[in-house]
Formats: structure tokens, C-alpha cells, sequence
């Protein structure tokens, strides 16, 4: 059983994927927004962060949150990003794996909304084993 | 509710509409015509002034002949149509050599009037020489005047006119009035009943009717010109509102678009919560309305992401991706390997027949163009039928593409609208409900912005090939 920390400004999704992977067993909590995730992490660091990209007031907010979890804490810099993408007016083309980059997009895999379960559950199981 | 007195309130005025950036400054300051509109009509006036130094010189060189000048009542002019011509010469080479230089508007507006102003001053010597009242050579002037109603503003123009009628001015006072320059003539004597051209009355009626005929030519092209300037910039402000308007119009459909696909995204998880039980078991019956909501859902927001795709591929940023060389196997197998497992399911067999061919783009839109047409052939292809995909290089190294399939077909008559937004012919829609119609809009896109001829062939019953013939990689 892991601890999933969701970070995605979308409640209706966010619940969801929480009632799927707790069905799986893991012990899963929700933040709307990157503030208080980076507050909830400081608090308790979780096994995997299934993060978003886009939030209110910051298009951007989901990368600048991997960016620190890497870079600029030690506690987390080792937990295993699952970055939730989409085609939108921001990103015309979405995100793939030729996209990450230790610097710029530091996440160990995407999640491609609208969400299929299984494809969540799979990736969700991979990136817990490798860690 | 308790208000905090210790928050400060605050205000926010909204602005009105933005006006567009008000171009008439531009209109008034007298540079009407756009720099690279200016930059080719100086290069063209120096091409034009070679043919006029040919005259020039072709003249002199006839003066050389006194017997043949005699021939048509005219006196050999001498050195001065080489002279002149040799000035003409040495600042053509000037103001071409200048002309070609990196420019401004500035020096490409300085070049035009040097060009003006050395040329009026070579042709008074030429008038002067021809014979500036007992000829009609004066009105060589109009050439000048003309060009500068076009090229220059009124107020501007209105200069060059009265310039020429300096110019012409003092070379008539001095030669008639101060007897500073000898007077002189093409001509060896004055016409039989033109002796009369001499009399100071006609000489004055002469300067004074090729004075007024300039002034009113002046007017007459100046004003056409500032009304057929104004007419441009007004289309040019209309066609900005236009495209202002229209890329005003993308940017709301996008973010509509955008604002929608969460809430389907979310219907959609709900309803798969329910259909797998994750809830708690449910009737079949309700179960039967879930499965419809959610493959409701699932086609909406396939056709949100279509629509995003073809809005966010007609923006302007899209255009200005970098592109790279792409090798068209890669991308045809990559793409080969993403529809497989849809091709599976309708134990549709994938059949590839492909040699390298390097291509120039960027790799997501081609990818976006080939997925849509493989996901086409294979949606549109009978139960345990083929799709081939071919690629190999033409006659001239450019590489084709061909994806076939022996599925429902399209008939002749509709060809010319599937690459339509939304068009989807009546077989299409019996034969698979839940396409959006976008696909080979999005196709079409992406070949517009390549450059990408697309050549279709079907039969409606047996199938249909789509060639696609891709620029030379450079």
C-alpha cells in the first residue's frame, strides 16, 4: 500500500482517480492546488504525486511544482511524477515521453486526460515498483 | 456576514474596447508608399534613366553625322548629350549602388529626391539646349512631376513642381530675358511660319502655358494618387479589422473549446466509476443508460480534441514551429504501431511496403496527419480486410505516400467535400457512428501548411487511396 498525493485543481477528476486508486489499496489524499500541495508535502512526503499541469492564475503551475520538487527540496526530489497532460490552447500538440527533461519537465511518466482507469492503474503500479 | 475593517478596498475601472494602432499618422507624415513598395520604384527609376542615357548618347552619336542631322532641319548638338549623358552615368551608378545597400526609409526617401532633383537639373541643361521655348521639349518636366505625385506626398509633390518651374524659370531668363546664356536650338532655323516663336510675347505665352499645363497636371495626378492612397489604407485598416476579428474569433472557439473538455473529461471518469462496479453493483438496465452516457461522453470529447487539434493548427504559432528532417519510415512505423491495436480489433491486417525518404517538418503535425488517415482506413475498411501503407521517393526525390484500403469507398460525387469540417457522407455515418467529421479537415490543414499535394482515388463498395506527395526535403 502506497501514500498518492493527487495535486489537480479539478475535483470531479481528482475524486475519481482517488476512488479507483484506493480500491487498489492506496492511501490517497487530493490538493487543489500546488500551494497547498507543496504545504501538504512538507508535512508528509508521498510514495507518488499524480500532478496536473494547468491551474488557475498559472498555466503552468504543475511544471513549476515538479521543477522544485527536484531541484530545490531534498526530501522530495526522489518521489516519482505522474503529470497529467491534455491538448489545450497552451500546449497545441500535449506532451510525450521525448518531452521530459531533468531541467525543464522533471516527471518520471504522462497520463493523457481524459483518463482511461486502467492506463491510471498500470502507470500508477509501475512508477510504485520502480521506486 | 462581519466585515474586516483592516482589508482595503479596492478598485478596478474597466477599460473600453482596444482601438486598432490609428494609422493615419503614417498617411500625413509623406512616406504613403510601404519601404519595400519605395525601395523597388528606386531601383526601377535607375533601371529607366539607362534608357534615357541611351538616348542621349544615341543622339550625340548622330550629331557625328552633320549631313543626316542637316537631313531633318537640325544643327549637330555637339558634346553636351555626352556630357549630360556621362553625368546621368556616374549618378545612376550612385544612387544604384545606393539603392542596393542595406536601407531605411529614411534613405531610401533621400535616394528618390536625390534622383529627382539631379535629373531635373540635367534635364533644364538638355531644355536649355534643345531649345527650351521654340521646342515642346519642356514638357519632359511632366515625367517628374508625375512620378513624384505618386511617390511622394502633395505637399511634396507641390516641391518637385515648383523645382521644375525654377529651374525652367531661371535657364528661360537667363537665356531670354539677362542674356546670360547664348540661345541655342536643335533646330538650324525656325520652321517656315514659325519665325514668330521668337516674339517675346509668344516666348512669354509659352513658358507661362507650360507653367499652368504642369500646375494642372500636378493637381490633377496628386489629388488621384492621395485618393487612390487613401483607398489603400482604408482596405488596409479594413483588412486588419478582419484578421483582428477573425483571430479574435479563433481565440474564443479555443478557449470554449478548452472550458468544455474538463466537464466531459469528468462525466466520463463518473461513468466509469459506475461501470466498473467501483461503486457498488448496479441494475443492468441502469447499467445499459451508464454505458451510454459514458460512450456519449468518450465521442465528445474525441471531437473536442479534434477540434482543438485543427483550431490550435490553424493558429498563427503553429506556422512558426521549428521543422526538422523527419525519415518517413520512423514516423509511418510509429504510427503503424499506435492504430494496430485498433486494426486488431476488426482483424484488420496492416500490409507496409516502405523505403526511406527524408522529409521537412515537424514531426507532431505529421504524425497528427498520417494517424487520421491510417485511423480513416482502418475504421472505414471491411471486418478482416487490408490497409496498405507505401512510401517511396518520385521522379524527383520528393517523398509519396500511399495508404489504401478495399473498405466502404466514397462516391464520386462527395470526393470533392470530405476534406469538409464536419462532412461526413451518409456511408461514413451508417458504417461507424462515432467519428467527428474533423479528421481530414485536419489532414487538409497540415497539407496546406506543408505544401503536401493530395491526390484521392475510390470506388464507392471497393475503397479508397489517399497519395500524398511531400515537398523535396531541402
Amino acid at each position: 500500500m502506497a501514500y498518492v498525493l493527487i495535486v489537480d485543481d479539478d475535483e470531479d477528476f481528482a475524486s475519481t482517480a482517488a476512488i479507483v486508486l484506493r480500491k487498489e489499496g492506496h492511501d490517497v489524499e487530493i490538493e487543489l492546488s500546488t500551494e497547498d500541495a507543496e504545504k501538504h508535502m512538507e508535512k508528509r512526503t508521498p510514495d507518488l504525486v499524480v500532478l496536473d499541469v494547468m491551474f488557475p492564475e498559472d498555466d503552468s503551475a504543475g511544471f513549476e511544482l515538479a521543477r522544485f520538487m527536484r531541484h530545490k527540496s531534498e526530501t522530495l526530489k526522489k518521489v516519482p511524477i505522474l503529470m497529467l497532460t491534455a491538448i489545450n490552447t497552451k500546449f497545441p500538440l500535449g506532451f510525450g515521453t521525448k518531452d521530459i527533461d531533468n531541467d525543464w519537465l522533471p516527471v518520471a511518466d504522462f497520463l493523457e486526460k481524459p483518463v482511461e482507469f486502467d492506463v491510471l492503474r498500470h502507470k500508477v503500479s509501475a512508477l510504485l515498483n520502480v521506486g | 456576514m462581519v466585515s474586516d475593517q483592516n482589508i482595503q478596498s479596492a478598485t478596478y475601472e474597466l477599460p473600453l474596447a482596444e482601438a486598432l494602432p490609428d494609422d493615419t499618422d503614417k498617411m500625413v507624415s509623406g512616406n504613403p508608399l510601404p519601404e519595400s513598395l519605395l525601395k523597388r520604384n528606386v531601383q526601377w527609376f535607375c533601371q529607366f534613366r539607362w534608357i534615357v542615357i541611351a538616348i542621349l548618347i544615341s543622339f550625340g552619336l548622330l550629331g557625328l553625322s552633320p549631313g543626316l542631322m542637316g537631313r531633318f532641319g537640325m544643327r549637330p548638338p555637339g558634346a553636351w548629350p555626352f556630357i549630360t549623358g556621362a553625368a546621368l552615368i556616374v549618378t545612376n551608378l550612385i544612387f544604384l549602388f545606393f539603392a542596393r545597400a542595406k536601407t531605411c526609409p529614411v534613405t531610401t526617401m533621400l535616394n528618390l529626391w536625390g534622383q529627382i532633383t539631379t535629373d531635373l537639373v540635367v534635364l533644364t541643361v538638355v531644355v536649355y539646349f534643345v531649345g527650351s521655348l521654340e521646342t515642346n521639349i519642356a514638357f519632359a518636366y511632366l515625367f517628374h512631376i508625375v512620378l513624384s505625385c505618386v511617390f511622394f506626398s502633395r505637399r511634396h509633390s507641390l516641391i518637385v513642381t515648383i523645382m521644375a518651374i525654377g529651374m525652367f524659370a531661371v535657364s528661360t531668363t537667363a537665356e531670354y530675358l539677362l542674356d546670360l546664356l547664348p540661345p541655342t536650338s536643335i533646330f538650324i532655323s525656325p520652321p517656315p511660319g514659325r519665325e514668330a516663336s521668337a516674339e517675346p510675347a509668344v516666348l512669354i505665352w509659352n513658358f507661362y502655358l507650360a507653367v499652368g499645363i504642369w500646375l494642372v497636371v500636378w493637381y490633377l495626378a496628386s489629388h488621384l494618387s492621395s485618393m487612390v492612397r487613401q483607398r489603400d489604407f482604408d482596405l488596409a485598416q479594413t483588412n486588419r479589422r478582419l484578421m483582428a476579428a477573425q483571430e479574435e474569433r479563433s481565440r474564443h472557439m479555443l478557449a470554449t473549446t478548452h472550458q468544455l473538455k474538463a466537464p466531459f473529461a469528468a462525466i466520463y471518469s463518473n461513468a466509469q466509476l459506475l461501470q466498473q462496479g467501483l461503486c457498488g453493483p448496479i441494475p443492468d438496465e441502469a447499467m445499459q443508460v451508464v454505458q451510454r452516457i459514458s460512450s456519449r461522453c468518450k465521442r465528445l470529447t474525441a471531437e473536442i480534441q479534434k477540434m482543438l487539434q485543427l483550431a490550435n493548427l490553424s493558429s498563427a504559432s503553429q506556422a512558426t514551429l521549428p521543422r526538422t528532417r523527419i525519415v518517413s519510415t520512423d514516423l509511418l512505423l510509429w504510427c503503424i504501431s499506435q492504430i494496430e491495436p485498433i486494426a486488431q480489433e476488426r482483424d484488420i491486417t496492416l500490409k507496409a511496403d516502405m523505403r526511406p525518404v527524408p522529409m521537412m517538418g515537424t514531426e507532431d503535425h505529421f504524425k497528427m496527419l498520417f494517424m487520421n488517415l491510417l485511423a480513416n482506413a482502418v475504421t472505414y475498411s471491411h471486418r478482416d480486410g487490408e490497409v496498405h501503407i507505401a512510401c517511396r521517393p518520385g521522379p524527383n526525390s520528393e517523398p509519396i505516400v500511399t495508404i489504401s484500403d478495399h473498405g466502404i469507398g466514397i462516391p464520386a460525387e462527395k470526393l470533392p467535400r470530405i476534406f469538409e469540417e464536419h462532412y461526413r457522407t451518409q456511408e461514413a455515418v451508417q458504417h461507424n457512428k462515432e467519428s467527428s467529421g474533423l479528421g481530414l479537415s485536419i489532414v487538409k490543414q497540415v497539407a496546406q501548411m506543408y505544401k503536401i499535394h493530395i491526390r484521392v482515388e475510390s470506388r464507392s463498395g471497393s475503397g479508397t487511396t489517399f497519395e500524398l506527395r511531400f515537398p523535396v526535403a531541402g
